[in-house]
């Protein structure tokens, strides 16, 4: 690991005052992709702002006709929660999926969405539930918050405050896991919400993405074997040891099949 | 990795050759290139900062071209190494062939390897970031020839009426001034016109 000056800052005011000094400052909140990246001497930021310590960005409170998420959450926190298996079950059962048991503890929503690794879990729900990302400067919708991968819409020292997740009528997730890594090879999440169906795919491409084809078949037969029907193009999507872009695209309408059959 | 793709560009044949063997032209579409210098007709020195989601790596490389045949295309090689991060080396077989409306019909090959830490932590990513970075350089690429070629536009509105996008061609002489040196565009424009002239009254 590289030297860096390391900032605790308590208030998001400060932590935005610190990245805004420094030369090439980074945020830091559960660590789980930056830290094995420092470690690796992948990278060598000037400075390292850690988001832990803002009270802030922690907590989970029901809110309207949702739930709202603090950026600082842990994944463990969001799976533990009485409010979330209450209102989102699908997301509390996605993130008790996250990882190991240590990438649970430490790892956090904020964190996960600002990386937005094209296998992430979080991103799935997301996009899938419609949700929308408030920031130390404004909102932003899910549709135009995921720019490919590894890219968002967050602007340089943006900070991600709170994730609000409107509540679905039903809504499920389904993850075939890539067992070394534990990210999702591929991961599916499909919500019935007001505004309609909403399938949206982790995993399988360069970055999370919307499935119009699920989303038409289940708008018509919200049932797994509607799901189960569908045929997904492999242009564009994944190919590696783990699995071709092929087989990914068949696990997308396997996976949404099973997530349906789960919706609740 | 391999990979194959192909990009359309609104600049004739001859400008997006030359622009191929623009060291400045080539460093603007390189993302994260901080310097390309030429050491000789058909080599260049490179600095590249690499930045794939938490990983930033500044390489140094080598860049060399070869099998020359213009302006039908060459092929390009590149080796970098990362120091900590790894290695990485490269190579794209580019061809150049004519397309509707005076445009050109850039086509590539490409095979990548990438070894050390790099390939151990990235080898998940590998393959999406590589065809990110051919896609973003491709499309800068383009977008940099099209700006320096501004004859492009003006021949193809004499066969078809001006594409919305279709830069007028006094600004695209103003463009072009600032890219190619004046005596290259003015005779690539003088070629083009008489080309069309020819191409409508024949």
């Amino acid at each position: 690991m590289h030297n860096f000056a390391f900032h605790r800052p308590t208030s998001v005011a400060d932590a935005a005052k610190a990245i805004g000094a420094a030369s090439d400052g980074k945020f830091v909140a559960g660590g789980q992709t930056l830290l094995p990246t420092l470690r690796q001497r992948l990278a060598e930021p000037s400075d390292m702002i850690d988001l832990s310590a803002i009270a802030e960005l922690k907590g989970i409170k029901v809110e309207g006709d949702g739930i709202t998420i603090g950026a600082a959450t842990t994944h463990t926190e969001v799976a533990n929660s009485a409010d979330v298996k209450k209102t989102i079950p699908a997301l509390a059962h996605l993130a008790s999926l996250i990882g190991d048991h240590q990438v649970r503890q430490r790892g956090t929503i904020g964190g996960s969405i600002a990386n937005n690794d094209p296998a992430a879990d979080y991103p799935a729900a997301v996009l899938g539930l419609g949700a929308t990302i408030r920031t130390n400067k404004r909102e932003i919708k899910a549709d135009d918050f995921f720019k490919g991968m590894f890219e968002t819409d967050l602007a340089e020292g943006e900070i991600i405050t709170a994730v609000h997740f409107p509540k679905p009528e039903k809504a499920g997730y389904e993850k075939f896991r890539q067992p070394a890594s534990r990210f999702a090879l591929v991961g599916v999440f499909v919500a019935k919400t007001g505004g309609g169906i909403r399938v949206a795919v982790t995993g399988a491409g360069p970055g999370v993405f919307r499935s119009k084809e699920l989303e038409a078949a289940l708008g018509g037969n919200f049932t797994a074997d509607a799901a189960k029907g569908v045929k997904i193009s492999a242009n564009g999507l994944n190919g590696d040891l783990h699995g071709s872009p092929e087989y990914r695209a068949s696990l997308v309408s396997t996976l949404a099949a099973r997530a349906t059959a789960a919706a609740s | 990795m391999d990979m194959t793709g192909e990009h359309w560009i609104n600049a004739p044949r001859q400008a997006v050759w030359l622009a191929l063997n623009d060291p400045e032209v080539l460093k603007q579409s390189i993302a994260g290139c901080e310097a390309l210098d030429k050491t000789s007709d058909t080599e260049f020195q490179a600095q590249v900062t690499a930045k794939v989601g938490p990983v930033k790596a500044k390489f140094s490389g080598k860049v060399t071209l070869s099998e020359l045949d213009p302006p039908n295309g060459y092929t390009i090689t590149g080796e970098g190494s990362g120091g900590a991060a790894g290695f990485a080396k490269g190579g794209a077989k580019v061809r150049l062939e004519e397309a509707e409306n005076s445009g050109t019909l850039l086509k590539y090959e490409v095979h990548a390897q990438i070894g050390g830490k790099l390939a151990q932590i990235g080898s998940r990513l590998v393959d999406g970031a590589a065809r990110k970075m051919a896609d973003e350089f491709f499309s800068a690429f383009a977008t940099a020839v099209e700006a320096r070629s501004g004859a492009a536009p003006t021949a193809s509105a004499a066969e078809a009426p001006m594409a919305p996008a279709a830069v007028p061609p006094v600004e695209a002489a103003g463009t072009g001034s600032k890219g190619l040196p004046p005596l290259v565009w003015i005779g690539g424009l003088i070629v083009i016109a008489a080309a069309v002239v020819w191409w409508v009254t024949r």
